[in-house]
């Protein structure tokens, strides 16, 4: 790949969905770019697009207007040899077992039994799922499901990674330790993430940019670099200020979210 | 747990045995039949000495049934996941199926026998009429009742549409649809020999019909009993299917 490429381009995109009340349009004119190994998180007041923007970038929602490119090339549909997401609702299929809900993407792909068998088990234990292996989701808490459909989006290793909320239904503990341990995957596997959240903390502990956006129709509010090393000392002058200015910009944005 | 439940359900049919036997005895054991005298007429419907020609009559019937409840599947299916999967088509037809399948279907056996003739083919048609709508309706109901996150899922995950229906759509409606089939299996056994009893010179219904219009009614009573075995004897067959069918999903 040209080096000038970025992995990602959005191109002013736009998605209008058809309501009993008229057209609701979710976002307008969004652009963006992420390049090869970011860490890029979307943060933003609920329902202003933000899963609609990933469901573009996933080739899932068809844009109204503009156009999503990911390796220079344009975004037509699903790519699962490219790209792998991480729902906010986990959606992990109810009638196979963690070990196979993991295998999943192999198994469309073809993979033989053995070879993918192997791949899930191997990515269970790093998830603390070895034990957990042959349950069924309704067998699993919130978080080890969560973990399931993380582990089924690492076994096809993608460039790209996407997350909508994928630790918004956890508590805060647990949020944490994820956040970390994703962190560590990331650091090793050097994959492209596109991350979505509600969550400051998390969008300044783990990203290498945030991008603020506003209340729908969700556009670019702001966009902040995070050059900090990792793991990042939440209590530094710096990161303390960056907070502030951080909530200072989406507390403008959910209010005005909230007013309508 | 399960040998008490077994040996809970045989002392209930001993009871009941027994109930009917005194029952039948204080009141007219000739309408009545008690056990002492059906047993009996069982043993001789079965050795062929009171029908030497069952085994023809109850292969009709079997024939019968088969063939009504497998059109009744491939009609229930097609018709199923036809107005299932395209919105408007299920709009504007799937409310006139559920007003339809209200009606009680006897109402429409005279019909039947008017375009179908006396013969083998109303009765299939009546218990493929029978068994038609509970399985569409099952298709129907499994289809509104996947999880479209599911879909979203595999889609992602980059399911074309035939592996979206093989490995998503039907292991997410495997319960409703296999219920469906299971209904649509006893309702078209029950369609086939209601309709030989209604009409009909031949099958097991008519059998049924011949006892019992010439008051020979432990022969009627051993005839019911056997129509009651095919119906249980098919009941188990689904169930065994019903099996296969979640270890089928579980691969
Ligand atoms: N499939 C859809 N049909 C109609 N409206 C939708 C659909 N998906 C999202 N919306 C609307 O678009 C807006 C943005 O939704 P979404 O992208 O889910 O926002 P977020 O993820 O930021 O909460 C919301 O107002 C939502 O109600
Ligand atoms: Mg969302």
């Amino acid at each position: 790949m040209t080096p000038n490429v970025p992995l990602i381009a959005v191109e002013r995109v736009g998605k209008r969905y058809p309501s009993s009340s008229g057209p609701v349009e979710a976002i307008a004119d969004v652009s963006l770019t992420v390049g090869e190994g970011e860490f890029c998180t979307i943060i933003g007041p609920s329902g202003c697009g933000k899963s609609t923007l990933l469901g573009m970038l996933a080739g899932l929602v068809p844009c109204d207007s503009g156009r999503v490119l990911v390796a220079g090339a344009p975004v037509t549909g699903p790519d699962p040899r490219r790209v792998a997401t991480v729902f906010q609702d986990p959606g992990l299929f109810p009638w196979r077992t963690a070990l196979e809900n993991v295998e999943f993407g192999l198994e469309l792909q073809g993979v033989p039994r053995d070879r993918r068998r192997q791949v899930a088990t191997d990515l269970l234990a790093p998830l603390g799922l070895a034990r957990f292996a042959d349950k069924y989701p309704r067998e699993l808490s919130g978080g080890m499901r969560q973990r399931v459909a993380i582990g089924r989006a690492l076994a096809i290793d993608t460039a790209i990674l996407l997350m909508d909320e994928p630790f918004g239904a956890l508590d805060e503990q647990t949020r944490v330790l994820m956040g970390e341990w994703l962190l560590d995957i990331w650091r090793r596997t050097r994959k492209t993430v596109v991350f979505v959240t509600h969550s400051l903390h998390e969008a300044l502990a783990l990203s290498s940019r945030v991008i603020v956006m506003t209340a729908r129709p969700g556009r670019i509010k702001s966009v902040l670099e995070l050059p900090q090393p990792y793991p990042r000392a939440m209590e530094s002058a710096d990161l303390v200020s960056l907070r502030a200015k951080l909530w200072g910009e989406i507390r403008e944005e959910s209010m005005r979210s909230m007013e309508r | 747990m399960r040998a008490r439940t077994r040996s809970l359900q045989v002392a209930i049919l001993l009871g009941g045995i027994a109930l009917w036997e005194i029952a039948a005895r204080a009141a007219n054991p000739l309408l009545y039949v008690p056990p002492s005298a059906a047993l009996p007429a069982l043993r001789d419907l079965l050795t062929l000495t009171s029908y030497p020609d069952l085994p023809s009559h109850l292969l009709l019937t079997i024939q019968e049934i088969v063939v009504a409840y497998g059109l009744a599947v491939l009609a229930g299916l097609g018709v199923g996941f036809g107005l299932g999967l395209n919105r408007v088509l299920g709009r504007v037809y799937a409310p006139i199926l559920a007003a339809l399948y209200a009606v009680p279907a006897v109402v429409w056996y005279p019909s039947l026998m008017l375009f179908f003739g006396l013969d083998a083919a109303s009765k299939i048609a009546f218990g493929f009429l029978l068994g038609f709508f509970p399985i569409t309706l099952a298709v129907l109901a499994g289809v509104r009742q996947t999880n479209p996150q599911l879909v979203t899922v595999a889609r992602a995950f980059g399911a074309r549409p035939h592996v979206l229906f093989v490995k998503v759509m039907l292991p997410a409606m495997l319960f409703t649809l296999v219920g469906g089939l299971r209904t649509g299996l006893a309702l078209s056994v029950i369609g086939v020999i209601v309709g030989e009893i209604l009409g009909s010179k031949s099958g097991l219904g008519s059998l049924i019909n011949h006892a019992y219009g010439l008051a020979r009614t432990p022969d009627y009573v051993a005839l019911v009993v056997l129509a009651l075995g095919v119906v249980v004897s098919t009941d188990v067959a689904a169930t065994l299917l019903e099996r296969r069918a979640q270890r089928w999903t579980a691969e």
